[in-house]
């Protein structure tokens, strides 16, 4: 009983939450004008924790689908979760950021908060079209927001290059979803995936035997709309520069929040055609196919991100090489194509979550002090900012991959899933790429402490240098005490 | 406490280096008070844990704690100790307490030196007394960072370049361990080192299980998880030809931690390979067994001959830090009870004889500040006791008889010649060359240094003061005390030794 509509807009209560924050936002800053910015924020992480709050509230409720549309699950609950606590954390950067205390500031928040309206639609669908809306969403916002810093050339190009690229892959992306549609008569995957194809004019695993040319293609084409999004080689062009130009706390975003968020998409697609439990063998095999593609993507994009990480000596530049590396791992567990091997993708990225987030945090904190974002900037600087410096070590150690962390952790699952799936030419390549990495992460060690103590002083930020240290704390904490984590990845990754 | 002993062993040092963190930058004197502290006590409980509680006859595991650490992946917290890694853990606790008054003239940034010191404790300590594949991986790793920053910031001209190569190179190995440990994990499906000998003995370790079956590219499981294995040890013992991370290491790294690089870290190979690689795989052991003893010859000469023309004083003993593995390495190949009751004592003695060379070195450098062989002469003269404590040094480096050095390295050659394969007859006899090249360098430089006229520029040089020679002194003591009683040693490893020979030696697996 009780009004389907109003069943649905119960269940998508965080989406509301989540838009009505956005909206009051951008009034606030009208009514404001420019003064006193911090309100904002501070009305923008008192919206997100109450999303969160929403999100906490439907843990443990049955998968559902609402509005014919909607897919309300644990799935789309660890995404949506993430999506909060990392942009609060990006909110937390843009009140900490000197440069960003422009007017304009309410567009900002608005626009970070509705490409996470974006992310929450995109995440939490089964049907394509609502999937296409919400990447379309979360795209718009990201590009305006890639070209915020008005005067400033490289913001422009940046947002001008994003435009291009993103246009072209959404529009590839859409056409293999349309082809798919054509194909199996259905824009639902959970329809699409069933086993015996029922209510459809064809079923997927039926075409597969007809038709597996264009089964082919279509596949092929949505995957390259998801590799753009996570910045998988060879759709991985837009990422430095983009990375580059881009405000950094909108590259953090794109970093982290938007990337999780187009991992998450991919998590569903293929995991909702290939990987259920009444699919048929010749679709599992067809998916064991497809996983190896992945796997030799996999491998080009972490070696490519890492070997042009080596060169940078650009921080921002070398960070944005790095996530292109870390998204090769996390293919890892996608290409592994088992439950487990999406658990553990899963984990990565909820660890990827705390050490990409200490990271650009360190990179912002150090922006505002030395005024630009090259290594050689740092040196010394380890002595006089210990605190945030020794987090900077925390989190580049679990960058690389070295225990106690929870990128170890990440690691090893990624590892295990990667052998038990007999790919293990990914996992040693895995294996020597973090060696790789090692030497770029730690020359901004090397920066920070092997030289003598620098001239500058720090700048006194006691309540961000103390997040930033909280951070770190976790990133080796949850490293040891890996269970909350992988409890809530293994839990979530339930696509029924 | 007692059923806990090792983890105390273990952690103290981590309240130590919390204490350290909470001190103000200016104490540096309570600092150098809490490191001692917190090394000493390791030491104090080590002793009583080999002269007490230890029971020599058995040849097990013992002080065993057990307890589920990540029930996700399985694994535990599990760890004990046995004949082979008792005494490297007291030598552990040993030079690390050592390592500290070593380390009172080291002027920039006390707090942070002593931290990562304590830290290094830790996972030294926690290898050798880890069952559980897992953790010993976790414990390996600990000690790669506090050693790059230990190298890095307080070293030599040349430190960020040494303290990088050795992480790089370490890491490369590590993560070869990683896939290793993975593979077994699957195969076997537990993370317990004492199951996987158990389950190679009784011939169910063969990789069946694993989804590309027990062949992979024309070779066995058991030979890739060997060799994956063994080079990541082989890099920290170090073997030749993964020994060139050494040279630089050791001589840009501040004296200290040149001491404890070279007297327990390269151990922590030998002890790898005798407890998580060659019980696991004994049938790939058996088949690699001359190759690995050709390694270990190639090892002997070839450092000593390296040593031989070195004119940097402190570069000399590091490459004969390799020379002398290379008899661990001999030693194990040979799989006899000499051979490897040998390398396990040559383990220890190199530890004290070594790390007592690297203070020696230490001494003059820190008064010359330069280590130039050729550039000092004489000095017996002005420093007499330090010529006296150098003798001892120098000749239990040597291997005189007498010393330390003697017995482990004639037990090893004999025991090497015992061997079934008579193909290490030969080896032993191109081993002896070795022998003769290091008494070489080792007379050579002592001649060159203390020797002959007096260099004017050092006559006022003041003689070796109560510090250095408090750190010397134990570790001159043990290598003169081992070299008439080894039986303090040879003793408590026996049943272990014992053990692994019965175990490598099982054919089937």
């Amino acid at each position: 009983m009780g009004d389907p509509y109003s069943e649905g807009l119960k269940a998508i209560l965080p989406e509301l939450v989540l838009t009505s924050t956005a909206l009051a936002a951008l009034v606030l800053d009208l009514v404001k004008k420019g003064r006193d910015s911090r309100q904002v924020g501070y009305l923008a992480l008192g919206g997100l924790a109450l999303t969160a709050l929403t999100l906490c509230g439907q843990w443990g409720d049955a998968p559902k689908t609402v509005l014919n549309v909607v897919t309300v699950d644990q799935f789309g609950n660890f995404f949506k979760l993430f999506t909060c606590a990392s942009l609060a954390v990006v909110v937390v950067f843009v009140m900490n950021d000197r440069r960003e205390r422009e007017h304009g500031i309410g567009e900002y928040y608005f626009l970070l908060l509705g490409a996470a309206v974006g992310i929450f639609f995109m995440v939490g669908t089964n049907n394509l079209l609502l999937l296409m809306l919400g990447l379309e969403l979360l795209s718009l916002a990201s590009y305006s927001l890639a070209g915020f810093h008005k005067g400033s050339r490289k913001s422009a190009e940046a947002a001008m290059k994003y435009v291009v690229f993103g246009g072209l892959s959404t529009g590839i992306m859409l056409y293999g979803v349309s082809l798919l549609y054509g194909l199996t008569g259905t824009i639902d995957l959970a329809q699409m995936g069933s086993a015996d194809g029922s209510g459809l004019p064809v079923g997927l695993m039926a075409q597969l035997q007809r038709n597996p040319v264009p089964v082919a293609v279509a596949v092929v084409l949505v995957l390259a709309g998801f590799a753009y999004k996570v910045s998988v080689v060879p759709f991985h062009f837009w990422t430095p520069d983009v990375y580059e130009g881009a405000p950094t706390p909108v590259t953090t975003f794109l970093a982290v929040g938007s990337k999780a968020a187009g991992f998450g998409a991919l998590l569903r697609f293929t995991g909702a055609l290939f990987l259920r439990d009444d699919v048929q063998q010749v679709v599992r095999d067809y998916g064991e196919r497809v996983g190896l593609l992945l796997g030799i993507l996999a491998a080009i994009t972490m070696t490519v991100g890492n070997l042009a990480a080596v060169r940078q000596t650009s921080l921002k530049r070398l960070l944005a090489y790095s996530s292109i590396a870390h998204a090769g791992y996390v293919l890892i567990g996608v290409a592994a194509m088992t439950q487990g091997g999406f658990e553990a993708a899963m984990y990565y990225l909820a660890a990827y979550y705390f050490m990409n987030l200490g990271a650009f945090g360190f990179l912002l904190y150090f922006e505002g002090v030395t005024g630009s974002d090259q290594i050689d900037a740092l040196r010394g600087m380890g002595w006089r900012a210990p605190l945030v410096s020794v987090a900077m070590i925390a989190f580049l150690v679990s960058l690389t991959g070295l225990p106690p962390t929870v990128g170890f952790y990440g690691k090893y699952l990624l590892f295990y899933e990667g052998i038990k799936a007999e790919m293990l030419w990914l996992v040693v390549v895995a294996g020597l790429n973090s060696v790789v990495s090692l030497f770029y992460y730690f020359r901004v060690a090397k920066a920070l402490f092997l030289s003598d103590a620098s001239e500058r002083s720090a700048a006194s930020q006691p309540l961000f240098v103390g997040f930033l240290a909280a951070l770190g704390a976790a990133t080796v904490a949850l490293g040891l005490y890996t269970a909350p984590l992988h409890d809530w990845a293994v839990r979530s990754m339930d696509l029924r | 406490m007692e059923s806990h002993i090792l983890s105390w062993i273990t952690f103290v040092p981590l309240i130590g280096m919390a204490l350290i963190v909470c001190l103000p930058k200016r104490a540096i004197g309570a600092v150098k008070g809490v490191s001692l502290v917190a090394t000493f006590i390791p030491l104090v409980l080590a002793t009583q844990v080999y002269f007490g509680l230890f029971d020599k006859a058995e040849g097990g595991f013992q002080l065993v704690e057990r307890v589920p650490w990540i029930g996700g992946i399985g694994a535990e917290y599990y760890i004990g100790i046995d004949g082979l890694s008792l005494p490297l853990v007291w030598l552990t606790t040993l030079l690390l307490f050592i390592g500290v008054p070593a380390s009172f003239n080291i002027a920039k940034a006390g707090k942070a030196y002593y931290a990562l010191l304590l830290l290094l404790e830790i996972g030294i300590v926690g290898v050798f007394v880890a069952l559980d594949y897992f953790l010993f991986y976790v414990y390996w790793e600990i000690m790669l960072l506090p050693m790059y920053f230990l190298i890095g910031i307080w070293g030599g001209p040349r430190r960020e370049y040494a303290a990088i190569k050795f992480f790089l190179y370490t890491l490369a190995g590590s993560v070869l361990m990683l896939v290793a440990v993975v593979a077994l994990r699957l195969a076997s499906g537990t993370f317990s080192i004492p199951a996987m000998v158990q389950m190679a003995q009784d011939g169910a370790l063969t990789g069946g299980n694993l989804p590309f079956g027990g062949m992979l590219l024309g070779m066995k499981f058991t030979t890739w998880v060997f060799w994956f294995l063994f080079v990541s040890f082989a890099i920290k013992v170090p073997v030749f030809p993964f020994h060139t991370w050494l040279p630089d290491a050791h001589v840009q790294a501040p004296t200290p931690i040149s001491v404890i690089l070279a007297g327990i870290l390269l151990k922590l190979g030998g002890y790898g390979m005798l407890r998580a690689c060659f019980p696991i795989v004994p049938g790939a052991f058996q088949t690699f067994a001359y190759t690995l003893g050709v390694l270990g010859v190639i090892s002997i000469v070839y450092g000593a001959f390296v040593a031989l023309g070195q004119t940097d004083f402190k570069r000399m003993v590091a490459y004969s830090s390799v020379s002398h593995m290379g008899y661990v390495l001999l030693g194990f190949a040979a799989l006899t009870e000499w051979g490897m009751s040998g390398a396990a004592l040559q383990m220890f003695n190199h530890g004290t004889s070594s790390a007592a060379l690297f203070l020696i070195v230490g001494v003059i450098y820190d008064r010359a500040h330069h280590r130039d062989l050729n550039g000092f002469g004489g000095l017996a003269q002005p420093m007499p006791v330090y010529w006296g404590m150098t003798t001892i040094g120098f000749f239990a480096a040597l291997g005189l008889p007498g010393m330390a050095g003697f017995v482990s390295e004639a037990l090893t050659l004999v025991g090497a010649y015992q061997a079934d394969d008579a193909r290490f007859r030969v080896l032993v006899l191109i081993s002896v060359i070795g022998i003769v090249i290091t008494a070489a360098f080792l007379l050579w430089a002592m001649q060159r240094v203390f020797l002959g006229t007096l260099n004017e520029k050092y006559k006022d040089y003041k003689d070796i003061d109560a510090r250095e020679i408090f750190c010397q002194a134990p570790l001159l003591f043990l290598c003169i005390a081992l070299g008439i009683f080894p039986y303090f040693l040879l003793d408590w490893l026996r049943p272990s030794v014992t053990n692994l020979i019965q175990i490598l030696s099982h054919t089937g697996a």
